[in-house]
């Protein structure tokens, strides 16, 4: 199926990566980010539920379903988690974690072997309270999203402070827990400024360049936007998580079509299904979109299977594919996007 | 009993407040006082504000509370929303209705269908019980907690035609078996959609692949037994609704529904299995709650302004004349003690304890819900409750806490220990204990006051500091706190 509404973008849905598996293994549990490596493989971090606690990890796979394994886990040493939130990939093929309840990034290398931990509470230059999302710049730094201290720092990868901007508040360049983060192809950087319910675009140096958005369910109005993207071409992806859709926009902000998901049953679901007759063949009437008698986004959501459920991150690989991570429904669905 | 004369207009109030919410801090009950009774009562009935904590908010933090699908997830949500509404009676309603018309995750599985009842309990639990009734007769996770989906033309499952009649309306003794049959032929057809595969996913309690699939629902009317019925001497081709007009004309509804009302919100009645064998506490207020019913339209909001305002409500007798359920205990204790502005973890630890205690949320032991009353009370659970308002209440990270702390500094530091903990009582929310109970506890105060005297500084500013939180902490452990 494409989707084409008075847009110069074509959208076209490919597949549905993922599987609830909230005791590790093969699958996701409650997912909140997403990165993909320039070589294909796509890391998907499982925050998972508060008791879950086996579910907490990395997980590693391909769009072709193929599953690499996993790592990382829950608790406070050197490579766990407590509440992670975003993950980055550099161009070593390092890979960079985020916990907002410790405060800290963890630094895994190609291997997924740990390389450092690092991060300080507070709210000082340097300090982080709550890194919420993770991107690296042209240059190579790491700017983390210091969402509690409504804020974007810039780092060394190794954890040295450059710079910052932005503080709490409403007016262009002031944020409002902001939260998911990216940088454009002209390095441009993006930031899902989630409580004031719009994007904000800065220049690399941090300068405020412009804004997007009102509060609002129409066409280019978000609802607590939890992350963005941005295409090789300059397309704009926004995942607007309290409407159960991404918005997607050309480089100018012109809305172009709104995605609220489509989909299929991936190869792990289907063995499983195959594994399970009793599922399967109660599977057989099922009806995946039906009439719904609620307008609550996220209701319809936890109704219908295929469409997006919390869709919390947008990433955009080197050939144009978005990805969009669904919290709930524990898996990512893949689309092919061309101007 | 008390130091102070009964029943004066505060005390009054922190009646009102505990038994129409989960009782009020000190600001609250002065506040609403001044207000006056009545207008507090409406206040209560139509609050001018239902905030709580934001969902969006919590589902940031807390990623399960958002598919909502295990306990800790979802009675953690619910706690939050008991712990910091502006509109607790809505949320008392609520946990009323969830108690009358239980369903448990034990065998839906999902938490998330429950939740949907509890909006929907909201919405209507204070409106007509008609609408109530019939909304819990198309509520997805009703149909399915009582098998109404394996309820078909030619083939009746009585489950939910016995209980709307036995636990939801009018009680055991005012229907016959034949009523059960014929209500339940009315309700064929009654359904969700998807049944098959959301009914197998429940059965094999599995979350995969995609997690759980919100529950909704249908009216097949190809499933529905069209034929005549004869119920409760009415004869027709009823369906749901039909039956739901005649259970609600019924004078033993009202009575049943009352005397429910008067338990949750008067004074602990016997289990509701000795219902039809025994005669309710006070059968005069139970007549004048069911008047109420009946002049209002079947109206709940109606049935309560009644009771709140009535003389058998106020009473002597009736004050502190029920056991507070676990709930009651937790959420009242956070809402003292405050620290609910922003998410924390703290949130599954109050909901655990309300399991602890014998009321997990969510949860409820059988079809029948929770007996309450002396129920509550045993040896394990009163260590718990015991425990938990000691914990919150002696937390001075907690600002309420700490509020109430700098408030008494000035009169612990003056030595008066009697007056110390008639202010720590006070801010409790004008808890009344017993002359034996509060000499005890200032015989207490006075020697550690006396002992602060001896000290100087920063040791004795500690010292006196410890005095408060024992005070405090002595005073949520008495008997008395243990009633509302």
């Amino acid at each position: 199926m494409t989707t084409k509404a008075r847009s110069s973008i074509d959208v076209k849905y490919l597949t549905t990566v993922g599987f609830t598996a909230d005791f590790g293994g093969r699958g996701f549990h409650l997912p909140t980010d997403i990165a993909v490596r320039s070589d294909g493989h796509v890391f998907v971090m499982s925050r998972s539920s508060h008791t879950a606690t086996p579910g907490l990890r990395i997980g590693e796979c391909d769009l072709e379903h193929s599953f690499h394994g996993e790592f990382g886990s829950h608790g406070t040493g050197e490579g766990q988690f407590i509440k992670p939130t975003a993950l980055a990939i550099d161009g070593r093929h390092h890979l960079y974690a985020a916990d907002d309840k410790l405060n800290r990034i963890t630094e895994f290398d190609a291997r997924n072997n740990l390389v450092r931990t690092w991060g300080e509470t507070g709210d000082k230059p340097g300090q982080i309270n709550g890194p919420s999302g993770l991107a690296f710049d042209r240059q190579g730094s790491l700017l983390v999203v210091d969402h509690l201290n409504h804020r974007v720092q810039k780092f060394t990868p190794d954890g040295r402070y450059i710079s910052q901007f932005g503080s709490q508040g409403q007016r262009r360049g002031q944020f409002n827990y902001p939260w998911g983060i990216c940088v454009g192809p002209d390095g441009r950087i993006y930031v899902a400024d989630w409580r004031n319910d719009r994007v904000q675009c800065f220049a690399p140096d941090g300068e405020f360049v412009c804004m997007y958005g009102k509060p609002g369910n129409g066409e280019g109005e978000f609802n607590r936007p939890s992350d963005v993207a941005v295409g090789p071409d300059g397309s704009i992806f926004v995942a607007d998580w309290m409407n159960q859709r991404v918005q997607v926009f050309d480089s100018d902000w012109r809305f172009q079509t709104s995605l609220r998901g489509q989909a299929t049953l991936s190869p792990w679901a289907t063995e499983y299904l195959a594994a399970n007759a009793d599922e399967q063949r109660a599977r057989e009437s099922f009806q995946p979109v039906i009439e719904v008698d609620t307008d609550d986004p996220h209701e319809v959501s936890a109704r219908i299977e295929s469409y997006f459920w919390d869709p919390v991150a947008v990433e955009v690989d080197e050939e144009g594919r978005l990805y969009v991570l669904e919290t709930n429904r524990h898996r990512f669905q893949v689309y092919e996007t061309r101007s | 009993m008390v130091t102070k004369p009964a029943a004066t207009e505060t005390q009054l109030m922190s009646h009102l407040l505990r038994r129409a919410g989960f009782g009020g801090t000190r600001e609250e009950i002065d506040r609403f006082t001044d207000a006056g009774y009545e207008a507090t009562v409406d206040h209560l009935l139509s609050p001018p504000s239902v905030e709580s904590m934001p969902q969006d908010i919590i589902r940031r933090y807390h990623v399960d509370q958002s598919d909502l699908r295990i306990q800790p997830a979802t009675g953690s949500n619910w706690i939050y929303r008991m712990v910091t509404t502006d509109a607790p009676l809505l949320e008392k309603i609520t946990l009323f209705w969830h108690r009358v018309f239980a369903t448990g995750q034990t065998k839906l599985i999902q938490g998330k269908v429950i939740m949907t009842q509890l909006e929907m309990f909201r919405k209507l639990g204070l409106g007509n019980y008609r609408d109530l009734l019939l909304g819990l007769s198309k509520d997805p996770a009703m149909l399915m907690w009582l098998d109404n989906q394996d309820n078909h033309n030619g083939a009746i499952n009585e489950n939910y035609g016995r209980e709307i009649l036995e636990l939801f309306s009018m009680g055991v003794g005012n229907y016959t078996e034949e009523d059960i049959y014929e209500c339940s032929r009315a309700f064929t057809g009654w359904t969700i959609a998807n049944e098959p595969y959301n009914a197998q996913k429940m059965r094999n309690n599995t979350a995969r692949p995609y997690g759980y699939i919100g529950w909704q629902f249908k009216y097949d009317d190809s499933d529905h037994d069209h034929g005549d019925k004869t119920f409760l001497g009415e004869t027709g081709d009823f369906n749901g609704e039909e039956i739901v007009d005649i259970i609600c004309k019924q004078p033993a509804t009202a009575r049943f529904i009352a005397r429910h009302l008067y338990h949750h919100f008067v004074a602990d009645e016997l289990p509701v299995p000795q219902w039809p064998h025994l005669p309710p506490r006070d059968p005069e207020a139970i007549e004048i709650m069911a008047d109420a019913y009946f002049n209002s339209d079947y109206n709940i909001g109606e049935v309560l302004r009644t009771t709140f305002n009535s003389d058998f409500f106020k009473a002597e007798a009736t004050r502190n004349a029920r056991i507070k359920s676990p709930v009651e205990v937790v959420v009242g204790s956070l809402r003292l003690s405050g620290g609910y502005d922003w998410p924390t973890d703290d949130v599954y630890d109050a909901n655990a304890s309300c399991g602890f205690m014998g009321q997990g949320l969510l949860a409820p032991p059988s079809v029948e819900g929770w007996q309450g009353g002396e129920d509550w009370v045993s040896t394990g659970s009163m260590m718990q409750r015991v425990n938990y308002a000691s914990k919150v209440l002696g937390d001075t990270s907690r600002p309420g806490v700490r509020k109430i702390l700098d408030s008494l500094k000035p009169t612990a530091g003056e030595g008066d220990a009697a007056a110390l903990v008639d202010a720590s009582l006070d801010n409790l929310g004008y808890l009344e204990l017993g002359d034996e109970t509060r000499q005890e506890i200032v015989d207490f105060a006075a020697a550690q006051l006396a002992e602060a005297e001896n000290l100087s500084g920063a040791a004795r500013t500690a010292a006196i500091e410890q005095t408060i939180i024992s005070v405090l902490q002595l005073a949520v452990a008495t008997r008395e706190f243990q009633l509302a």
